[in-house]
């Protein structure tokens, strides 16, 4: 089970540049690291990490092996109207995490 | 805890103000948390706690805490309080004196304990997820308390004990914990900068580790490093050694979860 | 045998046991301090200076650079827990260098120096150090004949 944090603030006034900050659990194994047994640990790491606000992806980052476990992200976007905003974490193998924030917009 | 299934679930959404770390600083007798000798950056990763990795381990050790086990359907919640409010202050006394077993135990043995005779579970293995995940759940509600270990007289055998493994010249290298902690202390190691060992900050989020780890498997590092082989997990010798710290860290704030290089 | 501490003690156990233990005591040269410095190479090994600089910089065999600084501009990250190698030829000679790569302890018992050339008496040592010296004699001699050229 995986944890995420997310720091969106609760209002807003329209036209506002705001920051968004999120911190997703996840292990980001690169595939590279040995085990004692010889092999290597399975790759898992997220692909692509997507912010969806006001019917728009708003935000977009591509992660790669070299992105250190728990992935850190923060960016900014302007704030437009109330309602949700939707934060999407997709891996490797296609799975797909969502969390949700809503931001009120005055 | 090894599933990797990547599913949506509960998380905290923080919204609004971030909670404020306390400053980890001297206690005013120029002695300095591992925090002091960090970049500012990192110091900066453990501050916010929207940035510090170690917080997720919380998360998930607020998780575990409510959630009931064992035939009796128990949580720890049930005994100690919903969000662990009992729990402040907590970890900053421990390792503490066990009457039952007569002879210290830490945070992980407590833990293991309970599990066994209250939740009547199979204890979590040492530095298990879910064992590390209770104790940084414990120990931050211990953060900014004053660390008051060792007060009890029943500890003073342990802790002399402790101190002598302190001194105690280890592996091919032959080297004391007090030759480069107590005497080397902010002098470089390589590239890293010897802290004092003042352990207010474990469970720690280690940027090397990638993840969350105790004391335990900090020194068993330390004794790996000096071609020594280290104490097992759980070993009376690594609580002595914990207890000492402590006692000498004795008034000193907690930060767990701390975030080190 | 000149230079070879005899294994007493090493009769019981099976041949192999006694055969690997003989190997690792075979290891530890023995040497005698005369004044301030220990004159005859260890096993009358000859040591190559090249050699003597890959080890120093290889901070998994000679750990040097974990406490040490020096001139070597290709390296970053040396320690400052020791004093700079910088001048050591100049300060010391072969013997006087040897004494103080293999029994540091004999001029100061609190030194965080290893002694690099002695079946290790510290706690616990790890089994696969145990009873072998940091650095052979080779490796000794080889450290020798580097450092007596930095002047």
């Amino acid at each position: 089970m995986s944890r995420a944090l997310i720091h969106v603030p609760p209002r807003a006034r329209a036209g506002e540049i705001i920051e968004i900050r999120t911190l997703v659990q996840h292990p980001m194994e690169t595939g590279f690291r040995p085990l004692p047994e010889g092999g290597f640990v399975p790759r898992l790491i997220l692909r692509r990490f997507e912010c969806i606000y006001d019917g728009a992806v708003v935000f977009a980052a591509e992660l790669h092996p070299a992105v250190a476990a728990n992935p850190y992200i923060a960016f900014r976007l302007r704030a437009t109207r109330s309602g949700g905003i939707l934060f999407r974490w997709i891996d490797d193998q296609g799975a797909v995490r969502e969390e949700r924030a809503g931001i009120e917009v005055i | 805890m090894t599933s990797r299934r990547f599913s949506t679930a509960l998380i905290a959404a923080l919204i609004a103000a971030m909670t404020s770390a306390p400053a980890s600083s001297e206690a005013g007798d120029g002695r300095r948390s591992g925090y002091l000798f960090m970049s500012p950056q990192t110091r900066a990763m453990q501050d916010d706690d929207m940035a510090n990795p170690g917080m997720l381990t919380v998360l998930e050790g607020a998780e575990l805490w409510s959630r009931p086990t064992g035939p009796a359907g128990r949580s720890c919640a049930d005994c100690h309080g919903a969000d662990g409010s009992g729990m402040r202050g907590v970890a900053a006394r421990y390792p503490a004196f066990d009457v039952a077993e007569g002879k210290p135990v830490d945070l992980a043995g407590r833990i293991r304990k309970c599990s066994a005779e209250h939740l009547l579970i199979e204890p979590p293995a040492f530095e298990s997820r879910p064992l590390l995940a209770l104790m940084t759940f414990v120990a931050h509600k211990a953060r900014g308390t004053r660390v008051t270990t060792g007060e009890d007289p029943r500890l003073s055998r342990g802790i002399e004990t402790g101190r002598g493994l302190w001194r105690t010249r280890f592996g091919q290298l032959e080297l004391s914990c007090a030759q480069c902690h107590d005497d080397n202390a902010g002098r470089r190691l390589g590239s890293a900068p010897i802290p004092e060992a003042h352990p207010t900050g474990y469970p720690i989020h280690r940027l090397e580790w990638q993840t969350v780890g105790s004391l335990q498997r900090r020194i068993r590092g330390c004794l790996t490093g000096v071609r020594a082989e280290p104490f097992p997990y759980g070993a009376d010798e690594l609580i002595a050694l914990e207890l000492f710290l402590m006692d000498r860290a004795r008034g000193m704030p907690m930060e767990t979860p701390g975030v080190r290089p | 045998m000149r230079g070879i501490r005899r294994c007493t003690g090493l009769i019981a156990a099976g041949l192999m046991a006694a055969s690997v233990a003989a190997d690792a005591c075979a290891q530890v040269a023995t040497y005698e301090i005369v004044g301030d410095g220990i004159p005859i190479p260890l096993q009358g090994a000859e040591g190559r200076a090249d050699r003597g600089r890959a080890i120093i910089v290889d901070r998994q065999k000679g750990l040097c650079l974990l406490c040490h600084s020096g001139p070597f501009p290709e390296q970053r990250f040396m320690g400052d827990l020791a004093p700079s190698l910088e001048g050591t030829g100049s300060r010391w000679n072969a013997a006087q260098l040897r004494l103080r790569v293999v029994a540091p302890e004999r001029l100061d018992p609190d030194t965080i120096m290893p002694a690099y050339h002695r079946a290790g008496s510290g706690a616990r040592v790890a089994p696969a150090h145990r009873g072998r010296p940091i650095l052979s004699a080779q490796d000794i001699e080889d450290v020798v004949a580097f450092l007596t050229t930095l002047r």
